[in-house]
C-alpha cells in the first residue's frame, strides 16, 4: 500500500487470516490399510476407527485413514505405520500399510508393496513411477483403459504420468486424465469419512394406558416428528418402521393372536404380529424411502386398524431403519404422477378396505392355462415412459373372465352348439346364431389329480340370440359345459 | 343493500367453487390440449368427441353385454399408459382378463388393479353382494383423492342395476366434486346410465345393427368348425356431453380378434 500499488486480495484481513489458518493446519497425511487376509472387514474398520475418526472405507479390504496430528501422539509417519501394523497383528490381521501425503499414492502403494511403505512428502510421483500400470486395475477394478495403455506400450505408472495430458484426453477422454492423476499420486477428491450408522429410535412412556387408535395417533406424531427431522439432517429416509407397543399385562385371553376372533395368527401374517411378554410389535416395510410424518403415521395407523393391539398401551417405541434418501430430478416434459408417499398411503388404504390380495398390478403368467394371471405389488416409483401416442382405427375384442366358470346347458347338433342356457341370473342364454371353434387346449395334466391340477377342454366362441357373445367350453374330463368369458 | 348482500354471497360461492350448478355449461375444452382431454387413442372417436374424454369430469361408457364397452375402455387405458400416465381400474366384480389388457396395449406396470370382492355367488353373476359395488365406489374415491392418475375407470358393467340404483345420488356428486380441477379422466362403465347429471360425457356402445350373412351383429358370426372369431362392429352414440354440444354424434368402429386373447 505504501508503494502506491492498489491493494491485492492477499492483503485483505480475511486472506491474511486464511493464510494463518493454513499455516497452523498440519499438512495432510494418509495411511492406507490393505488387508491381505480376507474376511476381516469389521475388524479393519474398527482398527481404523481406533486410530482416527476420519477414515474412509473403500472396500472390505481397503481403508484410508487421515493420520495428520497423530505424530504428536505416536511419532513420525514410520512409527505411526508400525503401530498400525502392530495393532492389526494383535487382532489377527495381515496388512500392507502405506503412508503418503496423498490418499491415492498411499492406496496404490498399499497394493504394490508388502509390509510398511512410507513415502516422503513430494516424493509420491517418484515412488509410484516404477510400479506397473496394471496396479490401477487393483485399486479400481472398473478401470477400462488399461488394455489400451498396454497396447500403446505404456508399462509403468511413470510412463503414464509422463504422457502429454492433451493427447491423452483426446484419445481417452476425461477418464484418461483421471488415471494419469492417479499415476502421479494426485488426489481427485478429498477423503469422505465413513460415519457409523445412526440408530433412529424414539419411545414414550404413557402415564395412563391408552386404548384406541385416535389417542395413539398423537403419540405417534410426537415420536415421529423428531425422528424424521434427524432423518432429514442425515439425508436418509425410512426403509422400514418397527412399532413396539408395550401392553398392560392383564388382557382378555380370547383376543390373543391365534385365538378365535382375535388378531391375525403370526404364522399367517407376513408382517410380525406377535405378543411376547406383553409387547405387541408390527413392522412396516416401506416401498420407497419416506420421511413424511403424516404419511408414516397414516401407514402405521392403517396397519393397526387391520391388526389392532389386544390390550391397552402403556409404552410406544418407534424404530426406523434408515436408507439413503431419494434424489429426484423432475422435468417439465413428463406427466405428474402420484408421489411415492401418496401411492403408499393409497395402497395401504385400499388394502385396509379390500384386503392385500385385491390390490396390485396384473401380470401375465408364462402358461397356456386360459385366464392365468398373477397380481404383483404395484410399484410406487415409475420411470419416464417412452410416450407413444399412436392412434388406431379399430379396437381389439377382449374378454371379461368369469373367475369361476358358469355351468351351462348346451344343446349340440351336428357337432356344433346350437343353444346355450344357464340357471344363473343374468345369463339368459339363447339360440346360437353363430359359432367359431372348437379349439382344444389341455395342459398340466401331469401335475396330479384335482380340479386345479390341469385342464382339458374344447372351446367355442358363440354368438347368442340375446346379443351376447360368450366363450364357452366343454370339459373333456367331466363332459360338462361352462361359460368361461364374455367377449366384450 | 340487497345488492351488496347478493354480491357477498356470490363471491363466497365463487371462493368455494359453488358458483355454478351441475347443469351449467362448462367452458369449451381445447381438443388439442391433452392436459384437458384424455384421447381414447381411436382416431374416429377422438375426432368425434372433440379430442377425447374430458379430464376433471365424470364420464360414462354404457352398453349391454358384448357391445364393445370393455374393448373401448381398455383402449382408453392403453392410450393413457402410452402417454406415460398412471391409470387405475376399479374392477368391482373382478372380471378383468389381464391377457386382454396386455393385448389391448396397456402397460401393465402402470395399471393399478383393484379387484372387488364377490362374496355371495362367485363369478360374474347378478346375485352379487351389494357391498362389492359400495366397496368399489369407496375405492374409487380413495384413488381420486390421491390424485395425479391420468385415467381412472370404475367397471360395474356386470353389476345388477338394483345394486347401482341403491347407491345414493350424492355419491356421483361427491365424485364429481373430487374430480373438479384435477387432471384425471374418470370413466364409469356400466350397463345403464348411473351418474345422471354429474356425467360430463356419456357414450353408449351397441353392436352395429347392420345384418351380415350368417347372423346378427356383423363379423362375429363367422360360423363353422375350424373358423376363427374375427371380431364385431359397434356403434358409439354420444348421449350427453356437458358443455361440449356433441350430443347425437355417432361413431362406427370395428373390433378385431387378437391371437393373444
Amino acid at each position: 500500500m505504501s508503494d502506491g500499488m492498489p491493494p491485492s486480495a492477499s492483503d485483505s484481513p480475511r486472506a491474511a487470516g486464511g493464510a494463518r489458518l493454513a499455516a497452523s493446519c498440519p499438512p495432510p497425511l494418509y495411511a492406507c490399510l490393505h488387508a491381505v487376509s480376507p474376511g476381516h472387514a469389521g475388524t479393519l474398520v474398527q482398527l481404523a476407527r481406533d486410530f482416527s475418526p476420519r477414515f474412509e472405507c473403500h472396500r472390505d479390504d481397503l481403508v484410508s485413514i487421515d493420520i495428520r496430528g497423530l505424530d504428536r501422539l505416536l511419532g513420525d509417519p514410520g512409527a505411526i505405520g508400525a503401530e498400525l501394523r502392530r495393532s492389526a497383528a494383535a487382532r489377527g490381521l495381515r496388512l500392507q500399510v502405506a503412508v503418503a501425503a496423498t490418499r491415492t499414492a498411499a492406496m496404490v502403494l498399499a497394493h504394490a508393496r508388502p509390509g510398511l511403505t512410507v513415502v516422503e512428502r513430494s516424493g509420491e510421483a517418484a515412488a509410484l513411477a516404477p510400479l506397473p500400470v496394471g496396479l490401477l486395475e487393483q485399486v479400481d477394478p472398473a478401470c477400462p483403459v488399461i488394455p489400451a495403455l498396454k497396447r500403446w506400450g505404456v508399462r509403468t505408472l511413470g510412463e503414464l504420468a509422463a504422457l502429454p495430458p492433451a493427447g491423452l484426453a483426446a484419445r481417452l477422454g476425461q477418464p484418461g486424465l483421471v488415471w494419469q492423476a492417479m499415476a502421479r499420486g494426485q488426489d481427485a477428491r478429498p477423503l469422505v469419512p465413513t460415519l457409523p450408522e445412526e440408530r433412529f429410535e424414539s419411545s414414550a412412556d404413557l402415564e395412563w394406558p391408552i386404548e384406541g387408535l385416535e389417542p395413539l395417533s398423537f403419540v405417534l406424531t410426537r415420536l415421529l416428528e423428531p425422528l424424521t427431522i434427524r432423518l432429514e439432517r442425515r439425508d436418509r429416509g425410512a426403509a422400514a418402521v418397527h412399532l413396539a407397543l408395550d401392553l398392560v399385562k392383564c388382557y382378555d385371553a380370547d383376543r390373543r393372536p391365534g385365538a378365535a376372533g382375535g388378531g391375525a395368527h403370526p404364522a399367517s401374517d407376513p408382517a410380525v404380529d406377535v405378543v411376547r411378554g406383553g409387547t405387541f410389535t408390527r413392522t412396516l416395510e416401506l416401498p420407497a424411502p419416506l420421511r413424511d410424518v403424516r404419511t408414516l403415521r397414516t401407514l402405521l395407523l392403517l396397519d393397526l386398524e387391520s391388526h389392532p393391539p389386544p390390550a391397552a398401551i402403556e409404552r410406544v417405541t418407534v424404530v426406523i431403519d434408515p436408507t439413503p434418501g431419494r434424489v429426484l430430478q423432475h422435468t417439465l416434459f413428463t406427466r405428474a404422477h402420484p408421489t411415492p408417499e401418496q401411492l403408499s398411503t393409497l395402497i395401504a388404504r385400499l388394502t385396509a378396505l379390500l384386503g392385500q390380495d385385491r390390490i396390485g398390478r396384473p401380470a401375465i403368467v408364462d402358461s397356456y392355462r386360459p385366464g392365468a394371471f398373477v397380481v404383483q405389488p404395484f410399484p410406487v416409483e415409475h420411470g419416464v415412459a417412452s410416450a407413444s401416442s399412436a392412434s388406431s382405427a379399430s379396437l381389439i375384442s377382449v374378454l371379461r373372465r368369469c373367475r369361476h366358470p358358469v355351468p351351462a346347458r348346451v344343446a349340440v347338433a351336428g357337432g356344433r352348439p346350437v343353444a346355450v342356457t344357464t340357471d344363473r341370473r343374468g345369463f339368459a342364454g339363447g339360440r346360437v346364431r353363430g359359432c367359431a371353434g372348437p379349439w382344444r387346449t389341455s395342459g398340466e395334466w401331469w401335475a396330479g389329480e384335482g380340479p386345479e391340477a390341469g385342464w382339458n377342454r374344447d372351446e367355442w366362441d358363440v354368438s347368442l340370440s340375446d346379443g351376447a357373445i360368450y366363450r364357452i367350453f366343454r370339459d373333456r374330463v367331466t363332459d360338462g359345459w361352462f361359460i368361461d368369458a364374455v367377449v366384450d | 343493500m340487497p345488492t351488496l348482500a347478493r354480491a357477498d354471497l356470490e363471491s363466497l360461492l365463487r371462493a368455494r367453487q359453488l358458483d355454478r350448478t351441475l347443469t351449467t355449461a362448462l367452458a369449451p375444452l381445447d381438443p388439442s390440449d391433452d392436459y384437458v382431454v384424455a384421447p381414447a387413442g381411436v382416431t374416429a372417436l377422438d375426432a368425434s368427441l372433440g379430442g377425447g374424454f374430458p379430464r376433471g369430469q365424470l364420464s360414462e361408457l354404457i352398453g349391454p353385454r358384448s357391445s364393445g364397452r370393455t374393448s373401448l375402455f381398455l383402449q382408453i387405458l392403453a392410450a393413457a399408459t402410452g402417454r406415460g400416465e398412471l391409470v387405475a381400474l376399479v374392477d368391482a366384480l373382478d372380471t378383468l382378463d389381464p391377457a386382454s389388457a396386455a393385448a389391448a396395449g396397456i402397460d401393465l406396470d402402470r395399471l393399478l388393479w383393484v379387484r372387488g370382492h364377490v362374496v355371495t355367488n362367485p363369478g360374474m353373476c347378478r346375485d352379487v353382494n351389494p357391498r362389492a359395488v359400495e366397496q368399489a365406489v369407496k375405492a374409487l374415491m380413495l384413488i381420486l383423492q390421491a390424485g395425479n392418475f391420468g385415467c381412472v375407470v370404475l367397471d360395474v358393467a356386470e353389476a345388477p342395476a338394483e345394486a347401482i340404483r341403491r347407491l345414493p345420488f350424492t355419491t356421483w356428486l361427491r365424485l364429481q366434486r373430487i374430480l373438479e380441477g384435477s387432471r384425471t379422466a374418470c370413466l364409469l362403465v356400466g350397463a345403464e346410465p348411473m351418474a345422471r347429471s354429474s356425467a360430463g360425457l356419456s357414450v353408449k356402445c351397441e353392436r352395429a345393427r347392420r345384418q351380415q350373412p350368417g347372423g346378427q351383429g356383423g363379423r362375429s358370426d363367422a360360423s363353422g368348425p375350424g373358423q376363427m372369431f374375427k371380431g364385431f362392429d359397434l356403434e358409439l352414440h354420444v348421449i350427453s356431453a356437458r358443455g361440449r354440444r356433441r350430443e347425437g354424434v355417432c361413431v362406427s368402429l370395428a373390433t378385431e380378434a387378437s391371437p393373444d386373447v
